[in-house]
Formats: structure tokens, sequence, C-alpha cells
């Protein structure tokens, strides 16, 4: 196959570094090194993400995304090696429990409570968390209550956000019960310290 | 105010530059895409001829439209139309960028699948798992098989690149090219 020349706007431009011999780049096939995304893998917003719960065979592409935090929505604690992972590599990983006070009771199913969700989207809305990773076994349930609020406190409708839930949520669909969390869920309970929100986050609250 | 972004709206790539990803953006959806995206450039892969209220729209933000005729992967061109689209995602200058189909499914997911498997690396489960995640379950062999097969020969000005495509400095396997040492 012969190399594809741009023959529109930047035809002159390309030429003069061919002849210079410099600047160029042939962009090819795949790198040799493939990376493999976690479940349910997304950005959410700059330097914001979502999945499920990443497993070694990630631990290379979690490393391109230069994290500084992961939040794990989960009573019970990720695999060990996600625990070594985020040690060796000084990543600050926080639990945010469904419910701290449930104990041996909990459920896995059970949805998160207001006060972990507040929790969750504190470390959300400050920066200095950033590159962040927000995780729970699926990607799914947890992981999109917390998303949808945070989509809740951007302004955005409420048919988008669970359009959004619902992308996630496989194909059993979406839970009404996290449907009906995110939309009673009172967004002024999270404060928001203007110096340290993401840019993206301080263009709606003007 | 509230904000309704486009259907199947989602960045792609969030991280020094943004591109994002959606179906066709609807009048509702122009407060949104004004107020956040603050995009430079607009790319539609699709068969319709713009919308005037469209036009106006992007005329008035400034945003630049390119049209990349696309019926779907199977088009006799389609080899051409994506080197096009890859063109325009390869050049820092053109970001914010916003790709849009009709519905963001699958025209789009082509797109994205390709840009993850070329310039990022992505494995094929992970890139077969988020056309699954936009087409709604929607299977779509035909075009995980073009993902799959499709390979390029672009040549690009190394510092218009933005950072998150591999070079061959970190690692991905791309040559110096002088305009000599064909391929």
């Amino acid at each position: 196959m012969e190399p594809d020349f741009d023959d529109e706007d930047d035809h002159i431009y390309i030429n003069e570094e061919t002849e210079l011999g410099r600047g160029n780049v042939l962009v090819s096939h795949a790198p040799k090194q493939r990376i493999v995304p976690p479940l349910n893998f997304c950005p959410v917003e700059r330097y914001l993400y979502r999945s499920g719960q990443p497993s070694p065979v990630n631990f290379q592409f979690l490393l391109d995304l230069q994290l500084k935090t992961i939040i794990w929505l989960a009573n019970e604690e990720p695999q060990d090696t996600l625990l070594e992972f985020c040690d060796s590599h000084a990543i600050q990983l926080q639990f945010a429990t469904i419910n701290p006070d449930g104990g041996e009771d909990d459920n896995p199913w059970d949805g998160l409570t207001e006060h972990s969700i507040i929790a969750a989207l504190q470390t959300i809305v400050n920066a200095e968390n950033y590159p962040l990773l927000v995780c729970c076994g699926m990607g799914r349930h947890r992981t999109g209550t917390v998303i949808g609020c945070l989509r809740r406190i951007m302004g955005w409708n409420l048919a988008s956000v669970s359009e959004e839930y619902r992308r996630f949520a496989g194909s059993r669909g979406g839970r009404i019960l996290v449907e009906l969390l995110i939309e009673a869920f009172d967004t002024q309970l999270v404060e928001i310290d203007r110096v340290k929100a993401p840019q993206w986050l301080l263009q709606d609250a003007q | 105010m509230v904000y309704i972004p486009p259907l199947n709206f989602a960045p792609v790539v969030s991280t020094e530059v943004s591109l994002y990803r959606s179906g066709y953006p609807m009048p509702l959806n122009y407060h949104f895409i004004a107020d956040q995206l603050h995009l430079k450039t607009v790319i539609y892969v699709g068969d319709k001829d713009i919308s005037e209220d469209y036009k106006e729209f992007l005329d008035s933000q400034g945003i630049r439209y390119e049209f990349v005729h696309v019926e779907s992967c199977r088009d006799a061109n389609i080899n051409t139309q994506m080197n096009q689209v890859l063109r325009k995602v390869l050049d820092k200058k053109n970001y914010p960028i916003l790709i849009h189909s009709n519905k963001g499914k699958h025209r789009v997911g082509v797109v994205v699948g390709i840009i993850r498997k070329l310039f990022q690396g992505w494995s094929t489960t992970g890139i077969y798992q988020e056309y699954g995640i936009f087409s709604g379950g929607l299977k779509g062999e035909v075009d995980l098989e073009f993902i799959t097969m499709f390979d390029t020969q672009l040549v690009v000005r190394r510092d218009g690149v933005p950072d998150f495509v591999k070079l061959p400095s970190d690692g991905g396997d791309y040559r110096e090219f002088d305009g000599r040492n064909k391929p």
C-alpha cells in the first residue's frame, strides 16, 4: 500500500518537511504492546475514568492512565493483586464502603448509601486526586450510581443520566432502584471547593 | 439550566486533548455542546446532508464541520474515508473534536475501534466490549471484522500528533519517514 499523503490543506506543509527528511512520522499498524482495558472501562470527564474491578491483565493499561487515585465501591477489599499494584505505584486507594454500619449482614448487591455516594463524590470534585478511576465489581450499578449523581451535579437532565447509566448496566438493563437513588440525590450535600474543583465542573456552576 | 448531551455521548479520549463521540446533535443539545465542549471540529461520518439549524449553530460557534460520507464499513471507498477521519484525529490543532454519526452506535463505533487499535494498542476484546456498550449489545460482526482487519499507512507531522497516540519513543511500532524510505 502506498502511503497516503494528505491531498488537501496540509499538502505544502508536508512536502516541505519531506524535503527536509525530518519531522514526519509514518503511522501504520497497531503498537506491538497491546493493552487491555478493564471491564466496562470508559472515560467520564478529563482525567476521570470508570470501570469494573481491574485485574493484573489490566495493569499496563492502568499505568498508561497515570492514576493518582482509585475509588473502590464495595464493602469487601479488592483482590490482593490490586492492593499491591496500588501500593507499588503510589496510587491512593479509597474505599467507599456501601454501608459502613452493615457489617457482616451486608449484601454485595445492596445499593450505595447516601453517605458512601457523598464520600466518593467529595473525592471526585477535588482535582488534586486526579487522574482518578471510579470502579466496583462489574463497573455497572455502584459506579453508575456515583457517576449518575455526578452528572446531576453537572446539571445533566435526568433522561440523559439514565441513558448513560443503562448503557453500562448490561443486557439485563438498569435497576430502577439505582435510578431512583440518582433522582432523589440531593446535589447540595456535596461541597464544592471552587479552588480545587476540576475545570469542567466549574463551567456549570457559573 | 439543564444540559442535554446528544444521544450516546461520551468522551473517547479525555487527557491533554478531548475527543468525544455521539449521535447526531439535535437543537436541544446545542446548549450543552456550546457550554461544555468548546469544540473546534465536528466530524460527521454519515450519509445525510447537514440540516439548516445545525449548520447555523456550528457557524455561530466557529466550529469547523467535516463531512465524511460513510454509509457503512462495506462502502467501496471506506479506506479513503477512514484515513480522512484519522488524519484529523492525528492533528492536535483540530481539538477538541466531536465525531458523530446518526445514532452514535455503528459508524462511530468503527472509527473509535480503529483509534483504540492503531493509536492506543487496545486488545481486541476491549475494543469489542466498548463497541457493544454503545451499540446496545448489538453484535455488528461486520463492523468488528472491519476494525480487526483495517490497516493504514499515514504520513503525518510528528509534532502535530497528540500525546495519547503511541509513537516509536513510547514503544509503538512506527517508523520515521523521510519521503524516500518507502514502506
